[in-house]
């Protein structure tokens, strides 16, 4: 009785273990029952939630593949991308959205992914990548995947035009006019409500992509390193333009211009504060005005917005800078050899990859389905018909277009074709990581870690806690817990860069 | 009881003196079926507890994914050595053990108290309903208590912050000031995990005799005394085991908890070790160095358990182990 009972355990342990040994089996690149290719995508989610599959199943159909979507959050894709790395799960292509990461950078050097470098010039779409942007995309001079060509820099300033009428100021040109509105949307009832309950900027909680890093570019703060003629590699935070850039947030925290817990503030809050009219001023992207303008309906209706690049500290326009995101690259879409077993299946992918540069794959992932998500007018410029409808079916893909720049549709919203002029002419005045395909081990090993030091202390420094002498102090625990080592590998990589022209 | 045994024990202990093992293997033959419920439980330390602990090797290398355990390189104590000279090591050690002697000395006792009140109300139907009350936050997840936090504290329309204002006050920056980080993480804890703690110092109330609570009532003693002199004694090992417990999990204070919390402003009190294992090797791919972090963390909390077990047993109570 008792024996029966072990072996009928034993039985079941054992069957247990063969299920969860068949489930671990799929998840290959292989065909599908209909013998369409199956292509499975680890890819980046900048929405709320993956898109729905009446878009999805257009572009299988043009481009003959079933696509298998996992889609990590925007928020996690740094721990997301390095369980993945670790624990080999991938799919056929990764999105590699952040290469400055150390796992990632070491992934790709160690030969995880394929290099398609010799390739691209086998496809029509591909083979248009411009030479400076497989450069800026390569690793120690080797293409590990299809650079994700995005606009070079598209940050600007965007302001709540009819506030600016109420209070009677002009569009702002320096930082001191900039200065002034804010003052004048704090304290002079923008809205027109009778209370005072708005500030002049609303930011959130990033040094980068909120308002910072763009104020500093208008002080003239290089983006990211500075190499001078000599060769010499300087941090961004040790140039007198982010000391500037710092105070002038300190003064817009302690004067009350800006929300003041902007330093826990999320990117959701922040749109939404703004769209609900606690604020005028908003810095970031400037193709956030139409989503801005989208989340006001019904809140704000009075909205107008106003979008700025052309903000000096000194009002020569000789002195238009705007820094530059990842100097145009949006990251890679690398095909882990793990998965893409051999040549043959990697062409297939790369042909794919082509396929999504199309005209008709962009439009389908851009503005959706004609006179379903948007229509058409005579001069090939798109709107959208139906927004809620395309933020759920189309807007979520837009993270997933291998390029964004130089297709025949426009968008016909103004707001839109304004963001896009501006972006455009942000091209001319970009200011360029230079260190950017610069390799320094330490960097990659620690770059991170040590930029909470310096993240940590200018908080500290616009929030009044800390003085001059203490971000000095900072910057020498930076410097002594590695980032001189940071600075001569980057000087020793630009010489041999040098001595290679 | 003890006392009276030992005669068996000990001829047990001649008959098998010779053949440790032997004698094991024999006493597990005669009685194969407690064994077997052990095994479950035997099976799951060595899968999930022991086995993994193999993985520990990898704070010795400068481990790559994909070269595997085998083929990455050998640092010997490169990150023990980088983990101990880092300004960071000693603001990440102090930031924890503050936070777990506040949790010992404030949290702790609360429940017991908590659980000695809810014995003294008579009315049952009362004292069911302050229990699921107090019960209720257990089950909601820490990004929900933190997101309701920070609607209440914050600076722009927070309603905390409304009614300072309201009343001639200053606002206060809860969220981005170090001084408020650690009252506010042990408050949090408080409100989510004090009514939940209460059952298992519930359960030992109720088994206590009642005779002893009628001799006490008949030598004269109060409420007040009854509590001090009967229950609290009776519950003594409870509180003893559930310390020593608690003491063993000094390092895990609750990684979720404490990351959602942390701000550029207040790392400097808020980063612990499980914040800084996280960003260090799961956002920033440094798997080897993390790993030692963790290893010495796993050390600090078994040495904190084996000084409190031979604490309780000084003490005259059992201790865990």
């Amino acid at each position: 009785m008792r024996y029966r009972t072990a072996k009928l355990l034993a039985l079941t342990l054992s069957g247990a273990l063969l299920l969860s040994a068949c489930a671990g089996g799929s998840g290959d690149s292989g065909t599908n029952a209909d013998g369409k290719t199956t292509i499975s995508w680890l890819n980046i989610m900048h929405t709320a939630s993956p898109p729905t599959d009446t878009v999805l199943n257009k572009i299988e159909e043009i481009t003959d593949v079933d696509i298998q979507f996992s889609w990590i959050p925007d928020a996690s894709k740094e721990e997301r991308l390095n369980t993945s790395l670790a624990s080999g799960s991938l799919a056929d292509i990764v999105s590699l959205t952040i290469l400055e990461n150390s796992s990632v950078r070491n992934a790709l050097k160690a030969g995880v992914f394929w290099e398609v470098g010799p390739y691209l010039d086998e496809f029509p779409n591909l083979k248009g990548i411009s030479q400076d942007m497989r450069n800026s995309a390569s690793i120690e001079g080797k293409l590990y995947g299809i650079p994700m060509q995005k606009q070079v820099a598209r940050n600007g300033v965007i302001l709540r035009k009819d506030w600016l009428d109420h209070v009677g100021l002009p569009v702002p040109k320096t930082t001191a006019e900039l200065m002034e509105v804010a003052k004048a949307f704090t304290e002079q009832d923008p809205d027109g409500n009778g209370t005072n309950d708005t500030t002049g900027f609303i930011d959130r909680s990033d040094l980068v992509f909120g308002a910072f890093k763009t104020l500093g570019s208008y002080f003239g703060t290089p983006s990211g390193w500075a190499i001078s003629e000599d060769g010499k590699v300087t941090p961004e935070f040790e140039s007198e333009g982010y000391i500037q850039a710092m105070d002038y947030m300190k003064e817009l925290y302690t004067n009350g211009y800006i929300n003041q817990d902007f330093a826990v503030t999320a990117k959701k809050d922040q749109q939404e504060g703004f769209a609900q009219g606690k604020a005028g001023i908003y810095v970031g992207a400037l193709f956030d005005s139409k989503g801005l303008f989208n989340l006001a309906q019904g809140v704000q209706d009075d909205m107008e917005l106003v979008m700025v690049n052309d903000i000096t500290s000194t009002g020569n326009e000789n002195d238009r800078a705007i820094w530059s995101t990842s100097n145009g690259v949006g990251g890679l879409l690398a095909f882990p050899k793990s998965e893409v077993k051999d040549e043959a299946e990697l062409k297939r992918i790369l042909k794919f990859m082509d396929d999504l540069m199309s005209e008709e794959v962009f439009t389908l992932m851009t503005y959706g389905i004609k006179d379903v998500h948007y229509s058409l007018d005579e001069n090939n410029g798109a709107t959208i018909i139906n927004t809620k409808l395309w933020e759920q079916e189309v807007q979520p893909f837009s993270s997933s277009r291998p390029n964004e720049n130089g297709y025949a549709i426009v968008d016909a919203d103004p707001l839109r074709i304004e963001s896009t002029r501006l972006i455009e002419e942000n091209t001319t005045f970009a200011v360029l990581n230079p260190v950017y395909s610069l390799e320094s081990p330490t960097f990659s090993e620690q770059g991170s870690e040590l930029q909470k030091i310096i993240t940590d202390a200018t908080y500290k420094y616009i929030l009044g806690k800390m003085d001059r002498v203490g971000f000095q102090n900072a910057i020498d625990t930076w410097r002594k817990s590695g980032g001189d080592k940071i600075i001569t590998e980057y000087e020793a990589a630009h010489r041999a860069v040098l001595n290679n022209k | 009881m003890r006392e009276s045994e030992p005669s068996v024990v000990s001829l047990q202990h001649k008959a098998y003196r010779n053949t440790g093992l032997g004698h094991y293997l024999r006493n597990a033959a005669s009685n194969k079926l407690l064994y077997l419920m052990i095994l479950p439980g035997f099976i799951y330390f060595v899968i999930f507890k022991y086995f993994p602990m193999g993985g520990l090797i990898i704070s010795f290398q400068d481990y790559q994914p994909y070269l595997g355990i085998r083929d990455s390189p050998w640092v010997g104590f490169k990150h023990f050595v980088r983990l101990f000279t880092e300004p960071t090591f000693a603001m990440l050690l102090s930031n924890t053990l503050i936070l777990f002697a506040l949790e010992l000395v404030i949290f702790f006792p609360i429940p017991i108290i908590l659980a000695l009140m809810m014995n003294e109300v008579r009315h049952r139907l009362f004292r069911n309903s302050i229990q699921t009350i107090v019960y209720i936050p257990h089950f909601m997840s820490w990004v929900i208590i933190v997101s309701i936090t920070y609607v209440f504290l914050s600076v722009d329309g927070g309603v905390v912050n409304e009614i300072i204002a309201a009343l001639g006050g200053s606002k206060i920056s809860f969220l981005t000031s170090p001084e408020w980080l650690r009252p506010m993480y042990i408050l949090q804890i408080i409100w989510k995990e004090a009514g939940w703690s209460t059952i298992i110092y519930l359960a030992a109330i109720t088994v206590v005799d009642t005779q002893l609570y009628e001799a006490a009532e008949m030598d004269g003693a109060s409420r007040l005394r009854k509590m001090w002199h009967v229950t609290l004694p009776a519950i003594r090992p409870v509180i003893i085991t559930l310390l020593i417990l608690k003491i063993g999990n000094t390092l895990e204070l609750g990684f979720e908890h404490m990351y959602l919390l942390l701000n550029s402003l207040n790392r400097e009190v808020g980063e612990i070790f499980d914040t800084y294992i996280f960003t260090a090797g799961l956002k920033n791919g440094q798997l080897s160095f993390s790993t030692t972090v963790g290893l010495f963390k796993g050390l600090v909390g078994l040495v904190l358990v084996m000084f409190a077990n031979r604490l309780a047993k000084k003490l005259g109570e059992d201790g865990v182990y």
